[in-house]
């Protein structure tokens, strides 16, 4: 059990394309980190350097007071259990977990004693004679992590491991995941693209951009301050509604002006982010996290300068919670990176924008709401929660 | 016959219900059962007339004919098989069998392997399999011929010898004399111990190494006149020349017309009869030891200097010719192992390989605990397809094995052939080989279907 340092690491392929660039940050002993952000963010590259599967190209990796930039893959002692759990085919469950141990030439009855320990905890010991081939895909998943476990590595490196399961077992794994780690208190480094499991498994998150490291935070923290656009669109589900406004000034207190619409802002909010000032008359970036917006109807007495009106396009039962999509005559926020978290999640272009068509926020209401699709309503803001950030730089305004 | 016509009606009427545009399902064919069974007939047929017109008779003549005489009007029972495990030639074919069936599926699949997975990783690798594969495109006795002329004994001809020749002239090359003897009685020896002067020689002394018996042909042109040498203080010097002009000259004595012999080695042995120091000579033949310590030394022309050059290895000779036509023959076949098993490679998972890695192997460890044990279903296909094809080895022996050595190269099919055409024309005992061969055959095949039945 160690520590991971990443001092400056970067991956450029031989073709000039950099995969990762000057990336650094440290993984406390026994913290679980994830490494998240969109498919292409260099999260994985970054986790094989870890693994000695992929070279360094530039700076130093450290695995406890190790330099092991040009250690083999063998002799790093890591674990990682793969996305497509790479089992060995030919080989039964037992000998599945039991490989590395041997390889090491660890005497018979501890290889016992230790498999049979990882399938009691792995609740494998009905299938350890089993091949691969005839066990269900959460099995396999399984044995990836006992094959992991039993090494008793410095570090277990996950590359995407819940992502070839059903929805359902995915989640009843991450539990199983967490746990294990909290029990072995093992040093993880677990790579994803799914922010639901960056926030719910790890200590702290590290949130990847374009080979970029964004934020390396608390999953709370990453929530409250997301440091930039990127972090604050890709962290939370549904994602932050992202609107383009102009903070005005009148009679001594401040609007966000939205389109045709206005909301007035706290002058407590102005005080705790004295930077804001800056941007009077200027346009700034919005974002409203959907559990920050109410249906007006329910809420009861609202200020009217904390309303935004629009129109219901979709209602998402979820029994808990309602999601209302709605037509909101405000202006999209037309940044980069709200662009590319489109993209990311399979939106070909950020929705509306244009003077005739409305821009499209999500709202989590109460199930008591009676909203209906087509209906004109009216949505309370938590004028509070909102999130600010500059246009031009993507940075977060929190001072 | 009947039992492959009662297994395939369904897809047969499936054929027709589609061509004849009815749309109530396969199973409803025009005709009923009546219909679905000409239409098998009619499916088959052609290629069952034809098996049994080329392959049924044939089997079947064949196994009848086994036990009659060689012109086929007199039964003998199973004289020919008795005669196929006595004949001393029969012997040696399946002897040779043997030994092909245990070395080559064995080494084609190894170097298959090897080739296969040293070209997975490397650059150029395509380029390499394609120049690996390449043999299989001619074909076997195509193969062979070219061999044979490869394998020419003289290295000035054959490939093979061309090419062992060339290592070996790194090593030691040839001496500059096939053969002489001393000029007088005070050189004398043989030339596989070296000659060597009676006398001994002390340092400023001189030695004369006179040769008679040298072939006019090797004393190289342009060689000069010798010199007597000349004695000088701490060094023995002398002179190796062809004591002998025409007329013949006086033996010992160093005359006009008489050339030295460069390139001759020259040996200084003590008293033990060791070699101390050893030179070749100079120009004129002329040599000098320097710095000689003190003591009586005994000059002499070292064996090195008639050493023989390489005649080439016999290859197409009697002990030689199955290795020589077995490489041939892994030659022509290794390319068809190697891009089986780089199909079965690519197949494997590049991150079972990974896992590995990281669990602690090394390559070598990666190799033999995940990488063969995964590919060992194609092993055991290319090895069982080269053991079906090594037992019907023929036309490469043919072609490589010059007539004088096919004897000794005798497999069982070559045997086969040449009792029955090969000028013996004893088809009697050529059927019985035939039928001996069939029934080796057999168990091979019935392994490779049973393998075929599981993976389906």
């Amino acid at each position: 059990m160690a520590q991971v340092a990443f001092e400056e690491i970067s991956k450029v392929y031989p073709d000039g394309t950099s995969a990762v660039r000057s990336l650094s940050f440290e993984v406390d002993d026994g913290e679980f980190m994830v490494l998240v952000g969109p498919s292409g963010c260099g999260k994985t590259t970054a986790l094989r350097m870890v693994a000695g599967l992929e070279e360094i190209s530039s700076g130093t990796l450290r695995i406890g007071e190790r330099v092991i930039n040009d250690t083999p893959s063998r002799d790093r002692d890591i674990a990682m259990v793969f996305q497509s759990y790479a089992l060995y085919p030919h080989l039964s469950v037992y000998e599945n977990i039991a490989f590395g141990l041997r390889l090491k030439k660890v005497p018979k009855d501890e290889i016992h004693r230790r498999v049979q320990e990882a399938a009691r905890v792995l609740d494998l010991e009905a299938f350890l004679r089993r091949k691969p081939r005839a066990l269900s895909g959460g099995q396999r998943q399984r044995v990836a992590m006992g094959r992991a476990i039993v090494r008793q590595p410095q570090a277990f490196l996950m590359d995407e491991p819940l992502s070839n399961l059903d929805a359902k077992l995915r989640v009843q794994m991450r539990a199983e995941i967490a746990r294990l780690q909290q029990d072995l208190g093992v040093t993880t480094i677990y790579v994803t693209h799914d922010q639901i499991e960056a926030m719910t498994m790890g200590d702290r998150v590290a949130v990847m951009r374009k080979g970029e490291l964004q934020q390396v935070a608390s999953p709370q923290e990453l929530y409250d301050h997301p440091v930039n656009l990127f972090v604050g669109g890709f962290i939370g589900s549904p994602a932050m509604n992202m609107l383009e406004g102009t903070l005005e000034r009148s009679n001594g207190s401040v609007a966000a002006r939205l389109g045709s619409q206005s909301i007035s802002l706290d002058s407590g909010l102005l005080d705790a982010r004295p930077d804001l000032a800056a941007f009077e008359g200027r346009p700034i970036v919005i974002g409203i996290r959907p559990e920050d917006l109410e249906d007006a109807a329910i809420v009861g007495e609202v200020p009217a300068g904390r309303l935004l009106q629009g129109t219901v396009e979709l209602r998402e039962a979820l029994g808990s919670e309602i999601m209302v999509h709605l037509g909101v005559d405000a202006p999209v926020a037309s940044t980069v990176e709200v662009a590319e978290l489109a993209e990311d999640a399979g939106v070909p272009t950020p929705a509306g924008g244009t003077p005739d068509r409305a821009t499209r926020i999500v709202g989590r209401f109460s199930p008591r709401s009676r909203v209906k699709p087509g209906d004109e309503t009216q949505v309370a803001v938590d004028t509070q929660a909102l999130h600010f950030f500059d246009p031009e730089t993507g940075l977060g305004i929190y001072s | 016959m009947a039992d492959s016509a009662s297994t395939v009606p369904p897809a047969a009427a499936g054929v027709h219900a589609r061509g004849a545009g009815t749309d109530d399902g396969p199973s409803a064919a025009p005709g009923g059962p009546w219909g679905q069974r000409a239409m098998t007939a009619l499916f088959l047929g052609p290629a069952a007339v034809m098996l049994v017109v080329w392959l049924v008779y044939p089997t079947l003549k064949t196994f009848v004919r086994s036990f009659y005489g060689r012109d086929g009007s007199d039964w003998v029972g199973l004289e020919n098989y008795r005669a196929l495990f006595t004949t001393d030639t029969l012997q040696t074919a399946i002897q040779n069998n043997a030994i092909w069936v245990g070395v080559v599926p064995a080494l084609v699949t190894s170097i298959g392997l090897i080739f296969a997975v040293l070209t997975e990783r490397v650059r150029w690798g395509v380029a390499f399999k394609i120049a690996v594969f390449m043999p299989m495109a001619i074909s076997l006795f195509a193969a062979g011929v070219i061999w044979h002329i490869m394998y020419t004994q003289d290295p000035g001809q054959g490939a093979v010898n061309a090419a062992i020749n060339v290592v070996d002239d790194t090593f030691s090359s040839a001496g500059v004399l096939t053969s002489a003897q001393g000029s007088t009685p005070e050189l004398a020896g043989t030339p596989e111990r070296g000659l060597v002067l009676k006398s001994s020689v002390r340092p400023g002394e001189t030695a004369l190494l006179g040769l008679t018996g040298i072939p006019p042909a090797q004393v190289p042109e342009g060689a000069r006149q010798a010199q007597a040498p000349t004695p000088r203080p701490g060094a023995i010097t002398g002179t190796t020349w062809r004591d002998f002009k025409p007329g013949g000259g006086r033996p010992g004595v160093v005359e006009p017309q008489e050339l030295g012999l460069e390139g001759v080695t020259v040996q200084l042995r003590d008293a033990s009869g060791r070699a101390v120091r050893t030179i070749k000579s100079g120009e004129g033949g002329a040599f000098s030891f320097e710095g000689v310590k003190a003591g009586s030394y005994r000059p002499a022309v070292g064996p090195e200097t008639f050493q023989k050059p390489f005649a080439g290895v016999s290859w197409l000779g009697p002990k030689l010719i199955t290795p020589a036509v077995m490489i041939a023959y892994i030659w022509v076949w290794a390319g068809f192992a190697m891009v089986v098993i780089a199909a079965g490679l690519a197949a494997i998972s590049r991150e079972v390989l990974e896992a590995a890695r990281t669990d602690g192997a090394t390559e070598w460890q990666v190799f033999r605990r995940v990488t063969a044990p995964m590919l060992a279903p194609v092993l055991s296909v290319v090895f069982i397809t080269m053991l079906i094809n090594v037992l019907k080895v023929f036309d490469i022996v043919l072609s490589v094995a010059p007539g004088s050595s096919q004897d000794d190269a005798n497999v069982i099919a070559l045997a086969m052939w040449r009792t029955s055409f090969g000028g013996v024309n004893d088809f009697g005992l050529g059927s019985a080989i035939a039928v001996f061969l069939f029934l080796l055959v057999i168990p091979v095949l019935a392994l490779n279907v049973r393998r075929f039945k599981r993976e389906t």
